[in-house]
């Protein structure tokens, strides 16, 4: 397998020829961004309080950046505290040779990934695969590109330019040289080509020995890594391999774990246009007994502290890669992904490749920015209030500065200068347009449809209109001569007068610069119940590696820049004044039947019980799914279970992932539910058991009480034990990585049973 | 009250009819508009193509031309939107913070041609009359920055013996972009070809918006393909009344 790297340096203008000539990647990306904008859509216009999550998740971002050496230190403490160890990388070959010398310390010759944009970023792959490892992907779109031998071309969905039946071609040569080979008689039928990726990767997870995934967010107030995806894939390198390798950005570092309850709403939305993503994992260092012996986190700059110098492009490093920007760009849309010629296309990669490459700006970079028509849909959309049109508006800037400071003479700066003393002279202006009225009479035309350059770009499919007829000075003149205003003052800006600038002084619209208080406002509540959950059993890392820990840098030496930004003059971020819901407004009977309609939604079987009825419930879904095989955790109630049940369950004692593997159902408690997005969440307690048994096994049945069920995800937060490793689960595993068309069951278990049990 | 016209530079060289219609329009409604004659450019090419420095000058020199008003009138959401936002932007970007008061101290003043009727006329029929069949194509900055709402279909549905027609996908940009419709002028043309596409099949004989710019693009394709559509200003229909022309 050969991974193939974005390396064309061209201009985006010269790298969009080729995507606009082609019909049928415009007819794949025009159906699936389509489809993700009206998913979008629909569950945006649920939250009442979208515009105040869209407040909170911007500001929790910027006060992040404005603390961000704080937050690095307390991540390092905290990973550090539950048995992770934390390595710092300044950039994209710092982060893979500390990769490449984990892997190998820990015996391994090869790793499975999870999609991760950060990985893509330093090119990961390719580094693996000149240092004699092999990186496998084990999403289904990214396994999709790399059996392809392609590259991504979107940031949630890297295949999107691929229609099914260009997939199962894909599958059918490719599959065999690397793995597990395509069943005979695939068909093209999203159902059929999830099974095969399925079947493919199967054996590839239960043997791996390191994984390496990326993060969504990294909580530094307890050190916690979330990670949200579809298929299982994810759940899987999380808790299978013995060694976990976790490849994050800094900007991807947040406060605490209040500011999960504004980005788990935020993002699944933007992202996948869906109330909650099926599988979200949260994991603090390493936890006995449950998933991987070692960890290691290598946290990346890579650019991030150059553009965290820029006090206007800074906001870019808000942005949590959900691509909602993507799927509404019209730009995007004709040009493709490839277009932008790197990991990070639409409109976030035209104003974030140019930012964090600020100290190698090419002519790609330099293009960016103007593969934009300004429309400002991509600022609607996005979830953290990125700007993106200023930000464009100021990388041009940026831009045409730094030609200036070079003194580089193009036609263009002659242009824009001539039209500049034109426009300044009020005289030549006048005249200039007499002038052109002149000679546009004496061509004798209205239009016309073909001119010499710069101006041939645009006659080559559009006539060109010239100027004709009575110009309005002129019609004023006769038709109005008293209503034209001839002022006398000198005409630069400097006459603007005093009184208006009192007049703003008295709005007072920018004096304000809140203070805040980070640590008593953001922890609201959140910490109430914690004192009684028991502490997970974190341990150091397992197995010794014997990486070479001179390569990287030190947390002093990379802290240091970024101290040297925020501590000097950087802006604080204004808390807003709009709030989100934090509690819901339902009776507990409503309460129960949103969850029950918005769990089925996400094609899950919901049955309702007592207490005193459990046990049989149980029994009566096993017989339903044809079980005769159960694991139950080890402290899972066995008055829930019937006598014959009894009989064939097993209760889990570390039993293998292969045993597991083969083993029918598996039946858990929950730790709450969180009924407005039809979400489970699993933390290990009392139950629920560790992450492997409700994953490997095919058939999950979730026992979930009543009174665990609450109407909205902060309500939800307070309820989990942070530190404990946990599973959010909405529904069985799925994927609409083909054609954006939903299939459910890829890798964690194909069918979820909720029983919703009513105490006593 | 004293109303100044801000004809915008485009109007002023190419589109003389929007500009005299905006007049036509607001004296029917029995309200002077008195125009500056040193006006030329709000200063959106340059701020938006990255000539900041000259962008600025522009901008300071329009407000020093319009401050007098008590409103400013624009037949053109791009521009207004320009002032409203752009404006800021490049004030707060360059830390000229005295720009910064008086682009916010001024920007209030000024409105998009249809938010003046129906915000602060009041009027939603303007007494046009125009027997055509129309279709109206909201452009970015009118959707996203100016926020026009359904203003201009109010104007056009009290126009008597119009028709208006139902655009599809009328949300998506034309294309055009300023300095986007040359710098990358494949991908612009890509999307006009769309947008002239979506209006044919719409029947409409007329497309009518709040910028001339954005006309100029998709009636230039139009033109170029020979294809009968005619592009109009808002103000122009608005300024029709059965008797003339």
């Amino acid at each position: 397998m050969t991974s193939r790297t974005f390396d064309d340096p061209r201009p985006f203008q010269k790298q969009v020829i080729s995507a606009l000539a082609d019909s049928q990647l415009r007819a794949n990306l025009g159906h699936a961004t389509s489809t993700i904008r009206n998913k979008r859509a629909k569950v945006v216009a649920e939250l009442e309080d979208w515009e105040a999550l869209r407040d909170h998740g911007a500001y929790i971002k910027d006060l992040a950046q404005s603390i961000l050496p704080e937050l690095i230190r307390q991540v390092e403490v905290n990973v550090t505290a539950t048995g992770g160890k934390v390595h710092f990388a300044k950039d994209a070959a710092e982060a893979n040779q500390i990769a490449i010398a984990l892997t190998k310390s820990y015996g391994a010759k090869s790793v499975v990934k999870i999609k991760s944009m950060a990985t893509q970023e330093i090119e990961l792959n390719k580094a693996f695969e000149e240092a004699g490892l092999e990186a496998f992907e084990t999403d289904l779109a990214e396994l999709i590109v790399q059996l392809g031998d392609d590259l991504p071309s979107h940031i949630l969905v890297p295949a999107i330019h691929k229609n099914r039946s260009q997939i199962r071609e894909i599958f059918i040569e490719k599959m065999g040289r690397s793995g597990v080979p395509a069943p005979k008689g695939l068909t093209d039928s999203p159902k059929e080509l999830a099974a095969a990726a399925r079947n493919h990767l199967r054996a590839r997870f239960l043997e791996s020995k390191v994984a390496i995934s990326g993060g969504n967010f990294l909580v530094a107030e307890t050190g916690s890594i979330v990670i949200v995806e579809s298929e299982g894939n994810g759940r899987m390198c999380l808790t299978l391999p013995e060694t976990l390798i976790s490849v994050v950005g800094i900007d991807k570092i947040v406060p605490d774990w209040s500011s999960l309850e504004v980005f788990l709403q935020l993002l699944p939305r933007s992202s996948t246009g869906e109330r909650m993503n099926p599988y979200t994992s949260i994991f603090t260092g390493v936890t006995a007994g449950d998933g991987p012996k070692n960890f290691h986190l290598i946290l990346i700059d890579n650019g991030r502290t150059e553009a965290l110098q820029d006090p206007v492009g800074r906001e870019v490093l808000r942005c949590i890669r959900c691509s909602a920007c993507l799927n509404v760009c019209p730009v995007y849309e004709r040009a493709g992904g490839h277009s932008y010629g790197s990991t990070y296309p639409g409109p976030i990669g035209a104003v974030l490749v140019p930012q964090i490459r600020r100290g190698s700006i090419g002519k790609l970079e330099k293009s960016l920015p103007y593969a934009s028509s300004l429309c400002g849909a991509c600022y609607e959309v996005c979830p953290v209030k990125i700007d993106i049109p200023k930000l464009l508006v100021e990388l041009r800037s940026q831009n045409v500065d730094r030609a200036r400071d070079q003194g580089a003479l193009t036609g263009e700066k002659l242009l824009m200068e001539v039209v500049y003393a034109t426009f300044r002279s009020p005289r030549l202006f006048a005249s200039s347009l007499d002038i052109a009225r002149k000679g546009a009479s004496l061509i004798g035309k209205r239009k016309v449809n073909i001119a010499p350059p710069p101006l041939s770009a645009w006659t080559k499919a559009r006539s060109l209109p010239l100027p004709r007829g009575e110009s309005f000075r002129d019609w004023m003149r006769e038709n109005h001569p008293d209503h034209i205003v001839a002022s006398a003052k000198a005409m630069s800006g400097e006459s603007i007068t005093k009184s208006t600038t009192n007049g703003l002084r008295q709005l007072g619209r920018f004096g304000l610069h809140l203070q805040h208080d980070l640590a008593k406002k953001r922890l609201r509540g959140n910490s109430d119940g914690m004192a009684s959950f028991k502490v997970p059993n974190h341990q150091p890392i397992a197995t010794p590696y014997k990486a070479d820990l001179s390569i990287g840098q030190t947390i002093d030496e990379f802290v240091a820049p970024i101290k040297a930004i925020t501590s000097s003059g950087f802006t604080k971020p204004i808390e807003p004044t709009t709030s989100y819901r934090t509690k819901g407004g339902l009776s507990p009977h409503e309460i129960v039947d949103l969850f029950i309609d918005r769990t089925i939604d996400y094609k899950a079987t919901i049955t309702r019980c007592n207490e005193k009825e459990l046990a049989k419930t149980i029994q009566e879904l096993l017989s339903k799914n044809q079980s005769s095989s159960l694991v139950a955790p080890k402290d899972f109630n066995p008055y829930w279970l019937s006598d014959k049940v009894l009989k064939f369950v097993t209760f889990d004692d570390q039993i293998s992932h292969d045993r597991l593997d083969a083993i029918d159902s598996v039946v858990t408690t929950s730790a709450v539910a969180v009924a407005s997005s039809g979400t489970i969440i699993l933390d290990g307690g009392e139950g629920q058991g560790r992450r492997a048994i409700s994953l490997i096994v095919d058939h999950h049945i979730a026992v979930v009480f009543e009174d665990q069920i609450v109407e909205v995800l902060p309500e939800a937060i307070g309820r989990i034990n942070h530190r404990a490793p946990q599973t959010w689960i909405s529904g069985p595993s799925a994927t609409s990585d083909i054609e954006l068309e939903r299939v459910e069951g890829v890798h964690g278990p194909r069918k979820l049973d909720v029983i919703v049990v009513r105490r006593g | 009250m004293k109303i100044g016209l801000m004809i915008t530079c485009i109007n002023d060289a190419l589109y003389a009819d929007t500009a005299i219609a905006v007049v036509k329009v607001l004296e029917r409604l029995g309200h002077n508009i008195y125009f500056p004659e040193q006006q030329s450019c709000c200063g959106q090419m340059h701020l938006n193509s990255g000539y900041r420095k000259e962008g600025i000058e522009l901008a300071k020199r329009s407000i020093a031309v319009f401050e007098e008003f008590d409103y400013v009138v624009s037949p053109s959401a791009s521009c207004v939107g320009t002032i409203r936002e752009v404006y800021h932007n490049a004030a707060v970007a360059t830390g000229d913070h005295r720009f910064e008061e008086v682009t916010t101290t001024f920007s209030p003043k000024v409105f998009e041609f249809s938010e003046f009727l129906i915000d602060i006329l009041e009027v939603e029929d303007v007494g046009a009359s125009f027997p055509h069949k129309v279709a109206y194509h909201p452009t970015c900055h009118s959707l996203r920055v100016t926020k026009a709402g359904d203003r201009p279909m109010r104007l056009l549905n009290a126009v008597r013996n119009l028709q208006l027609i139902e655009l599809e996908k009328s949300d998506s940009c034309c294309g055009f972009g300023g300095v986007f419709a040359l710098k990358n002028s494949d991908t612009s043309i890509a999307m006009g070809s769309d947008k002239f596409t979506s209006v044919k099949k719409s029947g409409a004989e007329v497309l009518c918006s709040l910028d001339n710019s954005c006309l100029t693009h998709i009636g230039g394709i139009a033109e170029k393909m020979n294809s009968g559509l005619r592009v109009m200003h808002l103000a122009e229909i608005l300024a029709q009344t059965g008797d003339q022309k």
